[in-house]
């Protein structure tokens, strides 16, 4: 045990490379990743977890997936570079192959319905075991497929399985009263799975506080009642504002980013169309000479030279797409609105529409110097880590 | 103007789901909840203002059936604008399903001559090779239909193949697609744009589109550009739009918020999607970045008056 302490200080000592990295397009494959086991008793629905959230799978097709039948590693590139391990249902403390304290997170996943004598045996153990050789080990608990019981019932076990592990764990040594798991009730056919793994996530994220310091400032200064950092790939939220997160508003965010992502892919014109970045914006653009005169419609042309100029720059990366819905006909209605902020980064907020429309320049303004904060945080991970 | 739509085929084969996706704005996951329609369920949908959507759900059971055939056969029947048969693609009873079929038609032939028939493939998301299948039950369809003109879709609830069949199915009864398309192409010269969809405000059908007279039946036309590079667009694009809009919009409605506009700044293109008229959105679709969606945006606001004319005009 002694040993492996030791071990672990090592790693501690050692950890520069396992910081989390913003943002990191130039990844080389040697990175280290940030380890998260997952765990649980067969068919609670690990590798359906991780299909689910990684790797687009429809969550009926979850079904089919077939057993897992020796531990896994699936490296996933969300803000922060992880490496999930994926175990079979019969794996010990002793059958990972590496010291439990090297890794970040344990994720235990335990079907709602199952009976919880046996997982939570099997949960204490590994907690045991991570403890000692890393008391700072995150402990997470997915209370899995919530979508198979009522509301009523959902909650009633949800309680109890919180109940049952924690007096389970104060049992066996009072030492154990400092262990908190966290608890989340999760099923794939719903976004309870997305913002648990969020949950999870932040724990990993280094330079969390400074991104949420910064949402805070959005929010504040743009009249924001909730904002989200969000990964576009994984649609898992990296950061937010300090306002509690309501999970309608939160599912809002995560339909309307599947939205934009399939709605990109549609009306891209696959015959080249010419980079639109690169077209250059004089008086005699071409849209304005061929759309007069065909006004029968009494709608003006669209000409640029009334016009400012677009701010758009010729560079590429220097355009960043965005969005915006309003929410409501009305006026004091709330408008989402989408910035992109990295490759793999976007801002979602809500924002009351007289704010959005009537002062959407100084919103835009706030989004620019959110952009560079983000962006300089995520350089300096990236420094950071190469430098290390 | 008051059309109607008779929905029919055998119990179970998916009618009254396919409506309440379409004209209630319920997601595909709730359908399960739907119960067995008995007789016949009439409803009246406005669509489009004017036109007066007056659909017929009949229940499939054989009882139901056999009393449409017989006793109720002129009350069904008869002023038909368009009969939507729907067959279970899975079904375990292919042979009477035919007959049924066979039967509604020559009713139909006798009551309604003018009536337009489509035929919906459903639950297509069940069969392993649906092109096969559908190739398939298409040919048999046609034999048995003899010479009526009938158009056969194959659909399922769960992606965007509903929204298709469906919208070709409103394009047939809205009198003045034509002129919509016409009216639709001049403003998408005006904005600049690539391409200027209509969709229906409740159910985010297509009604019409800039790219050609005819409509929704066409994809993957070329469509206007101003620098004469044809833009070759994804063929589904329609149909998918529907899907996403509608998916959105029960999105909101779980949060107590009604979608109202959307505008998209991308890498690849802009689309601005707003009311047009009081139960139309439009879409525009540009491609060219010179362009300041703001403009697009007064455009729209200045041209509402001409459609809301142009809408009622011919709807008279």
């Amino acid at each position: 045990m002694a040993s492996n302490y030791i071990s672990y200080d090592a790693t501690a000592s050692n950890q520069r490379p396992q910081r989390p990295l913003l943002n990191g397009t130039r990844r080389s494959s040697s990175v280290q990743r940030t380890k998260v086991l997952f765990l649980g008793l067969r068919r609670s629905g690990k590798t359906s977890i991780q299909s689910v959230l990684f790797k687009d799978m429809p969550p009926k097709q979850t079904f089919y997936i077939e057993t897992t039948m020796r531990i896994t590693k699936y490296p996933i590139d969300t803000v922060v570079p992880l490496e999930l391990w994926d175990t079979p249902g019969n794996a010990t403390p002793e059958s990972i192959g590496i010291p439990i304290g090297q890794f970040r997170s344990l994720i235990f996943v335990i079907d709602i319905r199952d009976l919880y004598n046996q997982p939570i045996t099997k949960l204490v153990d590994f907690v045991t075991a991570a403890y000692q050789s890393n008391p700072d080990i995150n402990i997470e608990v997915f209370v899995h497929k919530s979508e198979k019981l009522q509301e009523d019932d959902k909650i009633e076990n949800f309680r109890q399985i919180q109940e049952r592990v924690t007096d389970r764990l104060l049992d066996l040594a009072p030492e154990y009263e400092g262990v908190q798991p966290n608890f989340y009730l999760t099923s794939v056919y719903d976004h309870s799975l997305h913002e648990a793994f969020s949950r999870v996530l932040h724990k990993l994220i280094d330079s969390l506080p400074y991104l949420e310091d910064m949402l805070n400032v959005f929010c504040a200064n743009s009249q924001s009642p909730k904002a989200f950092l969000f990964d576009t790939k994984s649609r898992l939220y990296v950061a937010t504002d300090a306002s509690p997160v309501d999970s309608a508003t939160h599912n809002l965010c995560c339909d309307y980013l599947e939205m934009l992502t399939s709605f990109g892919t549609l009306y891209k014109s696959a015959s080249a169309s010419p980079p639109r970045h690169i077209q250059p914006t004089g008086p005699n653009a071409p849209s304005s000479s061929s759309a007069n005169g065909t006004s029968s419609t009494s709608s003006p042309t669209a000409s640029t030279d009334a016009l400012p100029q677009r701010s758009r720059k010729p560079n590429k990366e220097m355009f960043y797409p965005s969005a915006a819905t309003s929410l409501h006909p009305a006026t004091p209605g709330t408008t989402l609105t989408y910035h992109a902020i990295t490759s793999s980064l976007a801002l979602l907020a809500l924002v009351p529409t007289a704010v959005y429309e009537g002062r959407r320049g100084l919103l835009e303004y706030n989004v620019v110097f959110f952009r560079e904060g983000v962006q300089e945080i995520c350089d300096v991970e990236k420094e950071t880590r190469e430098g290390g | 103007m008051k059309k109607k739509v008779l929905l029919m085929g055998a119990s179970g084969s998916g009618k009254t789901s396919m409506r309440s996706l379409i004209f209630s704005n319920n997601p595909a996951s709730l359908t399960s909840r739907l119960g067995a329609t008995i007789d016949v369920e009439q409803n009246h949908v406005r669509f489009l203002g004017d036109l007066i959507l007056n659909l017929w759900d009949c229940g499939g059971q054989d009882s139901f059936m056999d009393s449409y055939l017989t006793t109720q056969r002129p009350t069904i029947f008869q002023q038909v604008g368009v009969m939507i048969y729907v067959f279970d693609i899975e079904s375990r009873e292919p042979g009477k399903d035919m007959e049924y079929y066979r039967d509604c038609l020559d009713g139909l032939r006798y009551y309604s001559p003018d009536a337009a028939i489509f035929l919906l493939l459903h639950k297509m998301d069940l069969v392993r090779d649906p092109q096969q299948a559908l190739e398939k039950r298409r040919q048999e369809l046609e034999e048995v239909s003899g010479d009526a003109t009938i158009s056969v879709f194959g659909t399922t609830i769960f992606d965007q193949t509903l929204y298709k069949a469906w919208s070709s199915i409103v394009h047939t009864l809205i009198p003045n697609a034509g002129i919509l398309s016409k009216h639709l192409s001049i403003f998408a010269q005006a904005c600049g744009a690539t391409e200027v969809i209509l969709f229906e405000r409740t159910t985010f059908l297509v009604v019409a589109t800039s790219s050609s007279g005819s409509g929704v039946a066409s994809s993957a036309v070329p469509t206007y550009t101003k620098d004469g590079a044809d833009h070759q667009l994804e063929p589904t694009r329609y149909e998918r739009t529907s899907e996403l809009i509608k998916a959105f919009k029960y999105t909101c409605s779980r949060v107590r918020e009604e979608f109202h506009t959307l505008e998209l700044d991308l890498h690849e293109f802009s689309a601005i999607l707003d009311e047009l008229t009081k139960n139309t959105y439009v879409l525009v679709i540009l491609h060219d970045p010179t362009i300041e969606t703001a403009a697009v945006k007064l455009n729209i606001r200045l041209a509402r008056n001409k459609f809301e004319t142009l809408q009622a005009d011919s709807l008279v």
